[in-house]
């Protein structure tokens, strides 16, 4: 049998969770429904990974129209960590509104259904090989997500849905021109009708492509799914976004769905970079965005007194920090899809401390909130070490990453590009330690009993920290050899 | 084969100025639609001699997406806001459409730059480019959510054109993918505005400055 079969499976299954959960008898089932169907969805794309990892090709289907290769199996793999450990955050972050009845169970049936489609719109990004398909997919990744973010329907909340749908709606409108573009670039390249928009024919004929309709293909692309992806300058929706959305969802935001969108243009960097005398230009574009994305992200992150902004920011700095990684290529590569792991893995971990702090001190306001560790053992301590985490402290996985791509980019020469990334670096670490020391060694007011949490909750924060602080000091070899299959789709010489 | 193609794309531009003209909301919503329903007839108009079920049927999808359902969903959205039906622009009409002209100028010129585009009719790339000008243009340059989604829409109408413009062929599931997804984004966008409206009894973008920073 063609183990093909998994693909669709991988699509289907939180598609059809997005319908059931509608169907929720209590507020209660709901929520216990995201935590397995999430697993089980998240089980399926792992399934689907390893498959893909164990054949020395790609994993075709459904006329070579979904495909999944190194690559993309790596960025279902990460996405299925977030989504499993915000799956299971998502039920003790809402357990406390269920049992006070303020999550009604409409709200709670639609934010089921929404969780899961939008899970379902991620899939299809990762697993289709049709470039206008991948645009399908990011477009309802943005639709489905809207309404997550206002669930409690603050007036902030509502705001923030607004700046997110209208941007990103316009900026994945772009992203499609880009496609239309890179689609025709291939008239009189052997490429012909529907596999015009399928990304391995278009890899194979990449020599013979249109050199200017593939590089206006590819600027379009890079602003449109950029702006999704939050790289400065067309960032502005996401601090709001991510501030004002539930803890959980903040989590998927900052940990994948940002990603989501990068991925796409990771897809088409190889083949701008194949034409012929080209090699560099698409590279140079990517170190540009991710340059002006770090330093915009540090200074922000200097003034910031919100929590929430403050991770979301620093998920601008890390995706700059990835983007630049890639243009710097090589070993770049490697170290950047890395750093996805580990940016993603830090960042929900962050997210799930900050909206579990955020409900026992009643504020977001970093000047208000002191003493974290008293005032839960778990989401105190797992603040401070996520934190740690994000502003590249030594022993920490980000810190080896980020090392990595200062190695690459001094190696090859490009000493400007590593003290810009070396001050946007230090203006973060410096700026977000103030915030860390005051909030957690500042002493509290008054005493206060403190949170006791669930051996869940101290799972889905210490497991994930332990493993970066492992990953920061010994890669598995397997995992490294990962990297690197899935790198070398990136091209660029090494 | 020519002059259908080309008055339609000279209707496109025309409803493009007067849009930019209007400062009512609701002639903005009729001419949005009647510019989305020349893009439905684009395609059709475009291939006369052999004329496809495919081409027929997602013309017609549009014709009945932009020129029905869309204007209904619009028109909903201001009767249950109750707003003056101004359009309340931060440029005014006048500078709105001179800004049109400078974009149809601008439109002729990336036109001309670009000639790797493939040759097809004169005036389609040139449409297109104006009317992507004209949708990005209102959105940043008129105040309330509700005119944001007709700059949105045309938007999505100067890219429907560029689409032909440079004559490719999109498979028709990636093509009911994106007129789902279009669909679904205004439908979106109806809700969005009408709980923007009842939470701040106003759906003035610009009100929507809280968060900073």
């Amino acid at each position: 049998m063609n183990p093909g079969w998994i693909l669709p499976l991988v699509l289907l299954l939180p598609a059809l969770f997005a319908g059931a959960g509608l169907l929720a008898p209590s507020q209660r089932a709901a929520l216990r429904f995201i935590t397995f169907g999430t697993l089980a969805s998240a089980a399926a794309a792992v399934a689907a990974a390893a498959i893909a990892l164990s054949r020395a090709g790609e994993l075709t289907a459904l006329g070579a129209w979904l495909m999944v290769d190194a690559l993309s199996a790596y960025h279902l793999l990460v996405m299925a960590v977030v989504f499993a450990l915000s799956g299971l955050y998502a039920r003790s972050y809402f357990a406390h509104d269920a049992e006070s009845g303020e999550l009604s169970l409409r709200t709670a049936r639609r934010f089921t259904a929404l969780w899961f489609a939008s899970m379902a719109a991620m899939h299809l990004v990762l697993v289709s090989n049709n470039l206008g398909l991948m645009w399908v997919g990011i477009e309802a990744t943005t639709l489905v997500t809207a309404f997550l973010i206002c669930i409690h329907g603050t007036p902030t909340s509502l705001e923030a849905m607004w700046k997110y749908l209208l941007m990103c709606s316009v900026g994945v409108a772009l992203a499609f021109m880009g496609t239309l573009l890179v689609a025709a670039s291939t008239h009189g390249s052997g490429v012909e009708g529907a596999s015009a928009l399928l990304w391995t024919e278009l890899r194979d004929a990449a020599a013979r492509l249109n050199p200017k309709l593939l590089k206006t293909g590819f600027l379009f692309l890079v602003v449109g799914y950029g702006t999704k992806a939050g790289l400065a300058p067309m960032h502005n929706w996401l601090p709001d976004a991510h501030s004002q959305a539930p803890a959980p969802v903040s989590a998927i935001f900052s940990g994948f769905l940002l990603n989501a969108a990068l991925y796409c243009v990771l897809r088409t960097l190889p083949l701008v970079e194949a034409l012929p005398g080209n090699a560099g230009w698409g590279r140079e574009i990517l170190i540009a965005f991710g340059l002006i994305s770090i330093l915009v992200a540090a200074v922000f992150i200097i003034a910031q007194h919100d929590l929430k902004r403050l991770l979301a920011y620093s998920s601008v700095e890390h995706l700059g920090i990835v983007a630049l990684g890639v243009g710097l290529g090589g070993l770049g590569n490697v170290a950047a899809l890395f750093h996805i792991l580990n940016n993603s893995v830090s960042k929900s971990v962050g997210f799930f401390c900050a909206g579990s702090i955020g409900h026992l001190a009643g504020t977001h306001d970093m000047r208000r909130i002191n003493r974290v560790t008293a005032l839960s053992r778990i989401w105190g301590v797992g603040l401070t070490g996520s934190l740690l985490a994000i502003i590249g402290a030594a022993p920490f996985a980000l810190f080896l990453s980020e090392f990595l791509i200062v190695y690459t980019a001094i190696q090859q020469g490009h000493t400007v590009i590593a003290a810009a990334l070396l001050a946007g670096l230090a203006l973060v670490f410096v700026g977000a330690l103030r915030h860390l020391i005051s909030i957690t060694w500042e002493p509290l007011e008054g005493p206060v009993e403190p949170h006791r949490g669930t051996l869940i909750e101290g799972a889905i924060v210490f497991v994930p920290l332990t493993a970066l602080l492992v990953l920061g000091v010994w890669v598995p070899a397997p995992f490294w050899s990962l990297l690197e299959r899935a790198a070398r789709i990136l091209g660029g010489a090494s | 084969m020519t002059l259908p193609v080309d008055t339609i794309l000279v209707i496109v531009i025309l409803t493009g100025f007067l849009i930019l003209g209007t400062a009512r909301l609701i002639t903005a919503i009729r001419l949005s639609a009647i510019q989305g329903v020349c893009i439905g007839l684009l395609p059709v108009a475009a291939s006369a001699e052999g004329t496809s079920v495919r081409v027929v049927l997602l013309g017609l999808a549009i014709v009945a997406l932009k020129g029905v359902v869309f204007p209904r969903l619009l028109r909903r959205a201001i009767r249950e806001s109750r707003t003056s039906g101004e359009m309340q622009p931060y440029v005014g009409t006048t500078a709105s459409v001179i800004t049109g002209i400078l974009a149809l100028i601008a439109a002729f010129w990336i036109d001309a730059r670009m000639d790797f585009l493939p040759d097809t009719h004169s005036l389609v790339a040139p449409a297109a480019f104006f009317t992507i000008i004209t949708g990005l243009f209102l959105i940043v340059a008129r105040k309330l959510a509700i005119t944001q989604v007709i700059g949105y829409l045309v938007l999505e109408n100067g890219i429907y054109v560029f689409g032909l413009a440079i004559a490719m062929e999109v498979p028709v599931i990636v093509e009911l993918g994106v007129l789902l997804d279009m669909f679904v984004a205004v439908f979106v966008m109806g809700i969005a505005i009408f709980r923007i409206n009842r939470e701040f009894n106003h759906m003035d973008s610009d009100q929507l400055r809280n968060l900073k920073g």
